[in-house]
């Protein structure tokens, strides 16, 4: 990390794109309103400018299609990256995901490289209208053959995204929204992950282990602070949803024999009770207290005037982290 | 069947030369005027007796629980043989699931293109080698695979023309319409090649669509035509129209190709107990590939020695499916 590092989400993509095609004739840029306008959130402000509108192209409004052509084009050698203007929006596109995208290379006996990035906003919390503020990770991390990222960090999302493109299997790049043009932050340990795709213990601490991940690990991060006078925690930002580095979580609650993990889509089916699951079969001996999640529960995401009680809040997680350690 | 009698293009008199190309819906007529030679005609029998030779045999073995299932495009075979003739070499395609007649005029063996069908793999053959690539189940899906796929390689200089087979079926499905949106908007060099055989498993055509699939085509912009292809060298002739179209215009086209199912949607399929018997009667009569057959042989393209060494190809082939798939 270099103390030029760009100081919000949107910027530090916008950044990345722009190496990427810089660096590599073959990625192009596939989007609603990603060209003329930069996009709804700006990420690809002046990349059409710079790149021309062959490079970056402003989609026609049919998510298959994007994606689709998207395959298309990464068949013929490209490296194409996706955006998908809202987390609520990719539904139309499921089925080229689902049945096509993440199939692919196994349907051509492993003897394919298929490039494939599809960006998509995710979260709540800026007062969004209805299907702006989904989180939908498990319905992509339990679809074998796709990637799913989930960075917590303008930096770390850049070097995510930049592997992404080079995997040569589709990832569904998830952007926490609330951090595309948020600039203050956390401090965090800077220790570098073991891997491109592992997680990344981003607090030191030895009772407690707190997992959480995009922009849910900010207030995961002012909780640990918010009770250090009582309860020593560490907190591992999982990264990548899927394939998922579950070693790295074993290994910490290892060391503090606790585990919680946070996120913000419904906890039913989700991204926790995958980790709970796998720390039970493979780590209880390690445990002195039950596991714990905190997530929503399965309930529609509300209208914005509602959005704050469905989120999860900072003195929800530092509550449950003294529950846990007393 | 008089209405499918009428479709038939039975060439010229002599029979020495293959036809012209016919029924030009909502376009100009074809300038593609030429006879379809010979050798041409030859390899294009070939191709459809091959075909049929491994329609048997896998309807044999799917008998036998040695395959699974199997999806014939037997009536098929002069639709299929004759348009991917006219798409040549070089075109990449993207195709359904029933094009078997298509996979053997790319070079596919029979057991390469079985393989699936018996649980081995979910494609047996190189999808690049063969320019052939992988059957797509979900309908459609490849329509915009095959957009895309063009874009691209023009976005890299290095143009090439797409074919991408589809059912009527699958023209109900949004990617299809997503597709052709795509390829009219962007100027994809795509034909699409529909093949009409008249059903989506047991829901008739006319019950699916209230317009053509070509009217369709033509509202998003696309160019388009339908024929009769129960005759390979009318299919042929105007297939081959509609590739220079698409490759000198550089612009999207379709290609509807009124053909016939002979057997069920799938070796699961109990067809007969939904379809008129005197519809199924007719479409057996009019076998697009005994009729071929005997066209040739009786304008002296074909004699009986070719036809010989063709069947024992064809007997070679059962020997070696019999051998890899039932022991």
């Amino acid at each position: 990390m270099t103390s030029t590092a760009p100081s919000c989400l949107a910027e530090s993509l916008n950044e990345a794109l722009g190496q990427l095609m810089e660096n590599d004739e073959s990625v192009v840029l596939i989007g609603q309103d990603i060209g003329r306008l930069g996009g709804v959130f700006r990420v690809t402000k002046g990349l059409q400018k710079r790149f021309g509108p062959s490079r970056v192209r402003d989609a026609i409004l049919a998510e298959s299609s994007i994606v689709g052509q998207a395959i298309g084009m990464s068949l013929s050698g490209l490296t194409p990256v996706c955006e998908i203007q809202f987390d609520g929006f990719i539904y139309p596109a499921m089925n080229q995901i689902v049945t096509q995208a993440a199939r692919m290379t196994t349907r051509w006996n492993d003897d394919l490289t298929l490039n494939l990035v599809i960006r998509v906003p995710v979260g709540g919390g800026i007062r969004a209208v209805e299907h702006h503020s989904e989180s939908n990770e498990a319905y992509f991390a339990h679809t074998p053959g796709l990637h799913v990222a989930f960075p917590s960090s303008p930096s770390d999302a850049a070097a995510m995204l930049k592997s992404s493109c080079l995997l040569g299997s589709p990832v569904i790049f998830y952007e926490p929204k609330r951090l595309y043009w948020k600039r203050k932050r956390q401090p965090r340990e800077l220790s570098e992950p073991v891997s491109a795709l592992s997680a990344r213990v981003v607090r030191r601490g030895s009772d407690i282990t707190v997992v959480g991940f995009g922009a849910l690990l900010e207030e995961v991060l002012a909780a640990a602070d918010l009770v250090a006078s009582t309860v020593d925690v560490e907190v591992v930002d999982l990264r990548w949803i899927a394939p998922m580095d579950t070693e790295t979580v074993l290994a910490s609650v290892a060391r503090t024999g606790r585990l919680l993990v946070v996120h913000e889509a419904v906890g039913f089916g989700g991204v926790g009770a995958e980790l709970v699951a796998t720390v039970a079969e493979h780590g209880s001996n390690h445990l002195r207290s039950p596991m714990r999640r905190l997530a929503p529960p399965r309930r529609i995401y509300p209208p914005a005037d509602y959005e704050s009680r469905h989120l999860i809040g900072v003195s929800q997680i530092a509550g449950a982290i003294e529950e846990m350690c007393t | 069947m008089t209405d499918a009698a009428s479709r038939q293009n039975l060439g010229s008199d002599d029979g020495t030369r293959g036809g012209q190309p016919i029924e030009m819906e909502g376009a100009r007529p074809f300038d593609v005027m030429e006879p379809v030679d010979a050798e041409t005609r030859r390899a294009m029998l070939r191709h459809m007796l091959v075909a049929r030779g491994i329609d048997d045999e896998a309807r044999r073995l799917e008998n036998q629980g040695a395959l699974d299932l199997w999806l014939s495009c037997r009536g098929q075979e002069a639709a299929q043989v004759g348009s991917a003739t006219a798409v040549g070499d070089e075109a990449v395609i993207f195709p359904s699931y029933r094009e078997h007649a298509v996979a053997v005029v790319r070079g596919i063996d029979a057991v390469s293109l079985v393989a699936q069908w018996a649980g081995r793999t979910y494609c047996g053959w190189n999808p690049r080698r063969h320019k052939f690539f992988p059957y797509t189940l979900v309908l459609a899906a490849q329509a915009l695979h095959g957009v895309g796929y063009a874009i691209g390689r023009r976005l890299k200089n290095e143009a090439e023309t797409v074919a991408v087979y589809v059912g009527d079926g699958a023209t109900s499905e949004g990617d299809m319409s997503e597709a052709m949106n795509l390829a009219a908007v962007e100027s994809a060099q795509v034909l699409f090649i529909c093949q009409n055989n008249g059903w989506a498993i047991s829901k008739p055509s006319q019950e699916q669509m209230l317009t053509s699939i070509t009217d369709r085509a033509n509202g998003f912009g696309i160019r388009s035509w339908s024929i009769s292809a129960d005759d390979p060298d009318s299919t042929y002739l105007s297939c081959l129209a509609a590739k220079r179209y698409v490759e000198t215009s550089r612009s999207p086209g379709l290609i509807e190709l009124r053909t016939t199912r002979i057997g069920g949607h799938t070796t699961s399929d109990p067809h007969t107990s939904y379809r008129d018997p005197e519809e199924l009667a007719a479409a057996v009569a009019n076998d697009p590939v005994m009729r071929y057959r005997e066209r040739l042989y009786a304008a002296g393209v074909v004699d009986a020695e070719w036809l010989e060494s063709v069947e024992a190809a064809v007997d070679e082939t059962h020997r070696e499916l019999l051998k890899v798939f039932a022991s």
